[in-house]
Formats: structure tokens, sequence, C-alpha cells
């Protein structure tokens, strides 16, 4: 019989494909001094390829499941499990792919190291001293999955003032998003998320862009039309522009190299591509463009 | 169905911080930011005048029977995280770490404890005020 979801099909769209089965391999370990407390014999929990798109907690099961098996007594719950990479903690609302950009490629850079940093990436599982400063608490199994969908909605009122496109799907059209993500099934995922991304053929209000500066700079997000005055698109260095204009002058100075640059799922794109055709096709699953900007030392 | 985890219910640890960021909404309006003259400004320059401190205006909006505040305009300093508002909003209704509350941005979604206020201004402001609404069970999904 027929479906009960209005799911059209996932588009053919390669960099939208592309995009989707980007990964890094990941270590994760776990943190020294508390698997000796705990009487693990060794630290090593988890090797993985992880989607750039997912979340740390979706890795978290299965790092529990090491961590059980391997202490000797456990009285704590997986609910007090974060992770850090190089003493910083990572946040678990972020994608995996934005936390690798910012806390691993950008970081290079303005240490002055050009070539691409060794994989996997090594981070460090902890289950003691959740840092509450610094991160959100985990207070249920659906945490990400809210958190997610929220930054859904707020893209969709950055779009079109409102967030009517959300709420106007069913229940099991949204819970379809975020099965799609965790399931990494292209087809569920996008055969949804085009309906938000394309706005349904309206030109957005604003695009859903954020910019992340390297040293713990606060996230820079600014409302941003991908329209100029006259009605024509406006490029990816437009946008720069408007948001950083010291950073991303219109034009690069002759026999100079540019200032900065920005990094999106790991790829320094050309920023004089449309704005909008980024935010549709490289957005990460949450809607949003994250941009990691590259200062050029 | 679960209806735990909401962002904004985040329990925030204790701390005065956010008192300290708010105050009345009879002072100053924010300073206009600078416009961008003479030669640019080095990435150092650019990163730091995105940490300095600014003003935006909240409007507080109960939903259901959540408690009205008497007053319900601050000025927050606009380099918070809306954390800062969620911990400020709590004080002022004397709730406890343990009592749900709920907090959206023009009834349409939860920001995450983490956002910039000064972000969510430029992006969400209705007439120069940033409209945040609470309720004490969830309302907007």
């Amino acid at each position: 019989m027929t479906q009960t979801q209005q799911s059209s099909e996932a588009p053919f769209n390669p960099v939208a494909r592309a995009i989707w089965e980007g990964s890094i391999p990941i270590e994760i370990s776990w943190d020294s001094a508390e698997a000796n407390k705990y009487g693990a014999k060794e630290r090593c929990l988890l090797m993985t390829q992880a989607s750039r798109c997912s979340y740390l907690p979706l890795l978290t099961n299965e790092v529990w499941r090491h961590i059980r098996n391997k202490s000797v007594h456990m009285s704590l719950d997986q609910s007090n499990v974060w992770y850090e990479y190089e003493g910083v903690p990572l946040k678990w609302h972020y994608p995996i792919g934005l936390l690798y950009d910012i806390h691993e490629l950008q970081a290079a850079a303005c240490r002055g190291m050009m070539d691409s940093p060794p994989l996997p990436w090594k981070i460090v599982a902890h289950v003691e001293d959740f840092p509450v400063e610094k991160l959100i608490k985990i207070t249920s199994e659906n945490s990400c999955q809210d958190y997610f969908m929220s930054m859904i909605k707020e893209a969709d009122y950055l779009r079109n003032g409102s967030t009517k496109k959300v709420m106007n799907m069913s229940k099991s059209d949204q819970t379809q998003l975020w099965d799609g993500m965790w399931t990494k099934s292209y087809e569920l995922f996008w055969g949804m998320n085009q309906k938000l991304v394309l706005n349904d053929g309206t030109m957005a209000r604003y695009l859903p862009v954020r910019i992340y500066l390297p040293e713990n700079c606060p996230v820079v997000q600014e409302p941003v039309s991908p329209m100029d005055d006259e009605g024509n698109p406006r490029t990816l260095r437009q946008i720069l522009n408007i948001a950083l204009p010291d950073l991303f002058p219109l034009k690069d100075t002759p026999g100079q190299p540019a200032r900065a640059s920005v990094l999106i799922h790991g790829i320094v794109p050309s920023l004089d591509s449309s704005a909008l055709w980024f935010a549709q096709t490289m957005a990460y699953p949450d809607n949003f463009l994250h941009l990691v900007v590259i200062i050029n030392i | 169905m679960s209806n735990s985890g909401t962002p904004s219910s985040e329990t925030p640890p204790a701390t005065d911080s956010a008192q300290e960021a708010f105050g009345s909404t009879s002072t100053t309006p924010a300073p206009a930011p600078a416009e961008p003259s003479g030669p640019p400004a080095s990435p150092t320059t650019v990163i730091a005048n995105h940490k300095k401190k600014d003003t935006s205006k909240v409007r507080f909006q109960a939903i259901g029977n959540a408690p009205i505040l008497k007053q319900k305009v601050y000025t927050i300093t606009a380099s918070n995280k809306f954390l800062a508002v969620i911990q400020f909003l709590r004080k002022q209704l004397d709730y406890k770490h343990s009592d749900p509350l709920f907090l959206y941005v023009n009834s349409a979604f939860s920001p995450a404890p983490d956002e910039i206020v000064h972000n969510l201004f430029k992006c969400f402001n209705t007439d120069g005020k940033l409209i945040v609404n609470y309720c004490t069970s969830p309302a907007w999904g």
C-alpha cells in the first residue's frame, strides 16, 4: 500500500552525497588517570571511521560498552561520558567534522603548520569531572536529537522568519531527519531535508551560516541575505565580507596572499561561488553552513 | 513520550555571573558598532573586537501557567552566552535547579546555552528586543 510519509526522493546531487559520506578515522582512548582508577589494563577504547556529519554522543554507546568491559568496578552511568582533545572539552552538540576542523585543522594552521596533521584523530574519553562550565550536560538520551532539531528550527527561522516549514512537517517526517542522520541514510535524510534547504523554491531571507574564528573567539552569526540589493546572488566571499570585512576584502590585494580562507567539511572552497549553493549543498545536516576561518600567516 | 531534554531546560551551574550581566532597562542604549574605515584591521584586532562587550535588550514573556515577571525588559551584556539569560530568569523566578523551565526565542526555537546573545539579537530581534518566551513545560517541540 501507499506510504504514509510524503517524503520525496533524495536529490541526485554528487556534491551533497560526497559531503554526506565524508568521514574521519578517530581513535578514542580513556583518560589514563581514570583508566588506572577503574583498573583498566588498556586505555584504547575504540577505533572508528566516524561520519563528519555525525555527533560524538552517537559513539558513546560503543565507547561505554568498552569502558564497562575494561573496568573492574564502575558505578557511574554513560551520561557522564565526555570527550576532549589536547585538554579542550569537545562540544558534543557540534558535528564531529566541525569539531575536527576547529580543534585540529584550524589549530594546526594557527601554529603555522600547513600540512594535514596525521590521522587518526586521537581524542580522550572521560567518565568523571564533567566540565559543566564548558559543556552542556546531557540530560537524557534524546538530548542530542533535541539539539539537532533546535538547530534545524533556528535555520528554518533564518530562512523564513518563522519555523512553519519544520512545524508543518508531521512528527514522523521530523523524526525522519534524525533517523536518516544517525542511520547514515542519504536517501532517508535528503528525501526530507531537501524540502527545508531548497525552501520549496522560495528565496531564503537569510542564510543559516556560522563562522568560527580561531582562539576560542565567540561564534559569528549574522543575518545575511543570499541576494544583494540589486537582486543578484551573493558569493561566499561577499557573505564573509559582510560578516568579517577586515579578513575577507571583496578583492584580494594583487601580489599578496589572501588574509584568510575558510574550511567547509575540511575543504578550502572557492569563495567566488554562490553562497546559496553552498548553503543548500554543503550545510551540515543541522542545516547550518559552518565556516571555519583559517588565518593565513 | 519523553519530554525531557529540550535544550534550554538545561540546569546551569550556580554562579552569580547572570546577575552581574543584567542591568536595569533604563540604561543607555547599545553603542553602534564601529564602521570599518582605513586599512583593514589585523586578525588579532578582528578577534579581539568580536570578544568585546556590548549590550542587547531582552524581553521575557511568560507562556501558559509560568509566573509573570514584574519587569519584563532587561539589558544584557551581548557577549554573554544564552546560558546567562537562562540563569538570570531562573534567579528572577526563584526557581530551583530541579524546577523545569523551557526557554524559546520568538515562540519558535530553543537556542543552545552556548549561543551568543549578540548573535541571537542580531538575527532574531523584534523592534530592538530579543523576545524570550518561557514556560514550565515544553511548548514548541
